[in-house]
């Protein structure tokens, strides 16, 4: 079952020299309680993407989509005050660089407690009679914090975000988005900037929430050697245009766009004999600027397999759940 | 590379063109930018417009406006009680007033912009006491340092000129001295600085570039206070002999005459607002062009 | 934070030495002194010794700078309060709505109210407002502090204070008719004041609307009006109250010409004549009182800013 359902999602944002379509007809579906990887080189427009799905766009945008359904509600025709709704309940977003997305002013424990789900008076009621109290905020607070492994909470919820690490902040954001257990966690490249041990615990994190809270988990990186082993599915995007996007077996094991052959190639395995100063694989040129995006398969200029009729947009094949956006997909199997 | 570079239709602009091509959108702020165009053109052209001559007098005394019963279409906006063109004693006015402004903001500026520029790249005493010493000055309001220096020199245009520019100069420093100063610390002046960049060359290239927006309304704001502190001045009759006649001692001279004659003291009000507006639009037009074109 | 305090501390004495050296080459000039004559330190020190004993010199008609000077301040220091309350009250939620929904009907309204404002030559829209109560057969007075039937005995400086402490001599009526002279000229002041407080309060809203934690508030789906109290507005405000403060000395002297105009006794009406009679002695008390006033003013208002804001404090971590 699908829990994020989008069809032909586009931008266009506008600039001086006219419309800009940075996001073209992209489709996405996130299947319940699976991990998502998003792939795309920086640039791509992934965090485009999640802010599109939040509603965090800016009035230059134009945002239109055939279909973007979020389990049975459609979130193309929401009013910001039951978007607003769904945000806290259903989707969280966790952003890259987390320590701006804190608020300078505040300690940390008041931001925390804001968030925290309200208790209904019907409900508090009840547990007067009950004589079950429900635990305090602030025991709340402590147990989230625990959860995302912040030991030293007292001292964390007693600071400013400028006194904490990005690390720190990153988790203090984690804390945040399950406090009211999303279904859905989009979590933009949550990683950047930050050194490999606060990584790997970022992910150990984010993957443990997957697997105990059967939380849905969209995961943007542009790295994909990172994330590839973490995702159950994975879409490739590349200028905008989704490029790729099946399950992990169909991805690694049977890439079929030249784009995402290129992509696995890219990733360093240290098992194979690599041989001292050699060359490593990439592909030739450079992502192409907004205002000078190739008509056509975005791809085509740099694409090996390039042909004359990858000017015209290809139509997505769909394989068992394997999208290919080419002209030219590789068949064989290996 | 399959792009081609060499017939493809829209080239990328340089940051000039884009903020110009932003800025033509602003339909307001093109408007303004014609219509501070043509005051400009006023001031220095006055001399060949002038429907009548400053001092001529005429019998009518107190004429209305043309367009109002009475009017007579050779003073197109009446007479004064001297009978003096109103129109001509507005377009001497625009002239002194804009005039005087304008020359006042190049003069702040250039001399700001250097001694702003030198205080922010020097370090140690000397640029202490500069700092201290601006701090000082600028705790003074503009028009107690104004009339302090029109009390020194003695009332006349020219004085009241250099009174206004000195109690705009600390402010404009300041502004540039603390803008540079903000730019120092940034990663890419560091940079520039370690690629042996002398500091003209640090200037140029690395502040200026970026200090852009706020150096506009720098300028909107000191052009501004100029006009309207020079026409405070005349106002209170420290700014020009009888002769040489500016806006604000134009409103001065009409007070008596409110009643009888309201629009003696409506116009020279209304150009000074319509020159401050103008400005002001045609500034902000641009400020905002500079600031969108960064952030794309 | 102690160290914070004793920098601004310094400064402010390095500040206040200055102007007393400025006050001091004014009053040699003032009385007439060349500097070369005589030894100028020891004249100085002089001059210090008497202007902190109260000895500040009498003016021409014989009455005591000092008073004079204090008292006239204190009377534009009540027209400006007066109006700066006014314009807060009504600028700053215009500001924060303009602000909140920029490109919004009500916001391009807003904002050219502001920029009117700021266009308008202020002694200008006095001169007009003068003419008010006889165009609309208000009733209102347009020149002079106070009805001279009432003979209010000077307390405070503040004459609207001073009014209601002589309640015994004339009841409330020398209240209000204080009032009723004041409500004009503050009109016109605060009218500059709106627009000058609406500019500021919309930049700084802006800038902090479009800051990530917005956003990620907004993510986490805080209404608006708690996103506005709690996150919006603690980060705008000490920017706006920091600009308002470099603001001081226009409002001061856009106070003084409005004075003038409507003959509101004040500082502006004092320097004034002082300078038409040639009695320039009031020009380094003016100097004294006012930039005086302005700097321990100023330093009050960074020390209560760092107090409330922790992103000032911050900016002293990294020094």
């Amino acid at each position: 079952m699908s829990l994020l359902d989008i069809r032909n999602l586009s931008i266009d944002i506008a600039t001086a020299q006219g419309k800009v379509r940075v996001i073209d007809k992209v489709s996405l579906t996130i299947v319940d309680g699976s991990i998502h990887g998003l792939v795309g080189e920086s640039g791509s427009g992934k965090s485009l993407i999640a802010k599109a799905i939040l509603g965090l766009h800016n009035a230059s945008w134009t945002v239109t989509a055939d279909r973007m359904f979020l389990g049975t509600t459609d979130l193309t025709k929401l009013s910001s005050k039951n978007r607003r709704r769904i945000m806290r309940k259903e989707i969280a977003m966790i952003f890259q660089h987390p320590r701006s997305y804190l608020d300078p002013s505040k300690k940390i424990l008041p931001q925390i407690r804001e968030v925290l789900p309200t208790i209904s008076i019907k409900r508090r009621l009840l547990n007067i009679i009950k004589r079950s109290p429900e635990p305090s905020p602030r025991l709340r607070i402590k147990e989230l914090l625990h959860k995302v492994g912040i030991q030293n909470d007292r001292i964390v919820l007693a600071s400013y975000p400028y006194e904490l690490s990005e690390g720190i902040c990153q988790k203090v954001m984690i804390a945040m988005a399950i406090a009211n257990n999303p279904s859905l966690i989009i979590a933009d490249e949550p990683t950047t900037a930050m050194e490999p041990v606060t990584q790997e615990q970022i992910f150990r994190l984010l993957y443990k929430l997957n697997q105990l809270n059967n939380t849905t988990i969209l995961l943007l990186s542009n790295n994909f050697g990172s994330i590839r082993d973490l995702s159950d599915y994975i879409t490739l995007i590349y200028c905008g245009q989704t490029v790729e996007s099946g399950s992990y077996k169909q991805i690694i094991n049977s890439p079929m766009h030249p784009y995402t052959e290129a992509m696995i190639k890219t990733i360093l395995d240290f098992d194979e004999n690599i041989s001292h100063k050699s060359q490593l694989y990439t592909l030739p040129g450079n992502i192409p600027s907004a205002n000078q995006l190739p008509i056509g398969c975005r791809l085509g200029p740099r694409c090996p397999r390039a042909q004359r009729t990858c000017v015209i947009n290809p139509e997505p094949l769909n394989l068992k759940g394997h999208m290919i956006s080419c002209h030219f997909p590789s068949t064989d199997k290996n | 590379m399959l792009i081609n570079y060499e017939f493809n239709e829209d080239k990328i602009q340089s940051p000039l063109q884009y903020t110009w091509s932003i800025f033509k959108r602003n339909n307001i702020a093109i408007a303004a930018m014609w219509v501070a165009i043509i005051l400009v053109m006023i001031v220095i052209f006055a001399g060949y417009i002038l429907p009548n001559t400053p001092t001529t007098q005429v019998k009518q005394l107190l004429l209305p406006p043309y367009w109002i019963d009475g009017g007579v279409s050779d003073h197109f906006l009446g007479t004064d009680d001297l009978g003096r063109d109103t129109l001509t004693r507005l377009i001497q006015g625009i002239q002194l007033t804009l005039g005087g402004a304008l020359l006042l903001t190049l003069i702040v500026s250039i001399l700001g912009t250097i001694i702003g520029a030198t205080a922010a790249l020097t370090k140690g005493l000397k640029a202490s006491i500069l700092h201290h010493f601006l701090d000082a000055l600028l705790i003074i309001p503009t028009l107690l340092s104004a009339l302090i220096l029109i009390a020194i020199f003695g009332p006349s245009y020219e004085n009241c000129l250099i009174a206004v520019s000195l109690s705009l100069l600390p402010q404009f420093i300041r502004a540039i001295y603390i803008n540079i100063e903000n730019e120092l610390n940034k990663q890419y002046i560091i940079a520039l600085r370690l690629d042996g960049a002398a500091n003209i060359r640090l200037l140029r290239f690395g502040i200026f570039p970026n200090i852009l927006e706020s150096m506009v309304s720098l300028l909107n704001r000191i052009f501004s206070l100029a006009i309207l502190e020079i026409s405070t001045l005349g106002f209170l009759g420290f700014g020009t002999q009888f002769w040489d006649v500016e806006l604000g001692a134009l409103i001065a001279s009409s007070i008596g005459l409110i009643f009888s004659s309201p629009w003696l003291v409506l116009f020279p009000g209304i150009a000074i607002f319509i020159i401050v507006l103008v400005f002001n639009v045609f500034t902000e037009g641009l400020r905002h062009a500079v600031i969108e074109g960064e952030d794309e | 934070m102690l160290n914070y305090i004793s920098r601004r501390l310094n400064l402010l004495l390095i500040n206040a030495f200055i102007l007393t050296i400025i006050a001091f080459l004014l009053a040699q000039w003032s009385n007439g002194q060349s500097l070369t004559d005589t030894n100028y330190i020891i004249d100085y020190v002089k001059y210090i010794s008497a202007i902190l004993q109260g000895d500040w010199g009498s003016s021409i008609d014989n009455r005591l700078i000092l008073q004079q000077g204090l008292t006239a301040f204190a009377s534009t220091l009540e027209l400006c309060i007066i109006s700066f309350i006014t314009a807060a009250l009504i600028a700053i939620p215009l500001g924060i709505f303009a602000g909140f929904y920029p490109n919004h009907f009500l916001d391009y309204c807003i904002m050219t109210i502001a920029l009117i404002g700021l266009a308008i030559p202020i002694f200008w829209l006095a001169v007009i407002t003068t003419m008010l109560p006889r165009l609309t057969g208000i009733t209102l007075p347009i020149d002079g502090g106070i009805s001279p039937i009432f003979e209010v005995p000077v307390v405070s400086g503040f004459m609207l204070i001073d009014t209601l402490l002589a309640e015994d001599l004339y009841q409330l009526n020398a209240f209000y008719d204080r009032l009723a002279h004041l409500f004009l000229p503050s009109i016109v002041l605060s009218f500059f004041l709106i627009a000058e407080i609406i500019r500021l309060t919309r930049r700084s809203i802006t800038t902090v609307m479009k800051s990530n934690y917005i956003k990620a508030a907004y993510a986490n789906g805080l209404s608006k009006t708690r996103l506005v109290l709690h996150h919006v507005l603690k980060n705008a405000l000490p920017s706006i109250i920091h600009q308002l403060r470099l603001q001081l000395s226009t409002i001061i002297s856009f106070a003084m010409v409005i004075e003038i105009v409507f003959s509101l006794p004040g500082a502006g009406v004092w320097l004034l004549n002082s300078i038409k009679e040639e009695d320039y002695l009031a020009l380094p008390a003016a100097v004294l009182i006012i930039s005086g006033f302005i700097l321990l003013f100023s330093i009050f208002i960074d020390i209560f800013l760092m107090i409330i804001s922790p992103l000032k404090r911050k900016s002293l971590y990294v020094d």
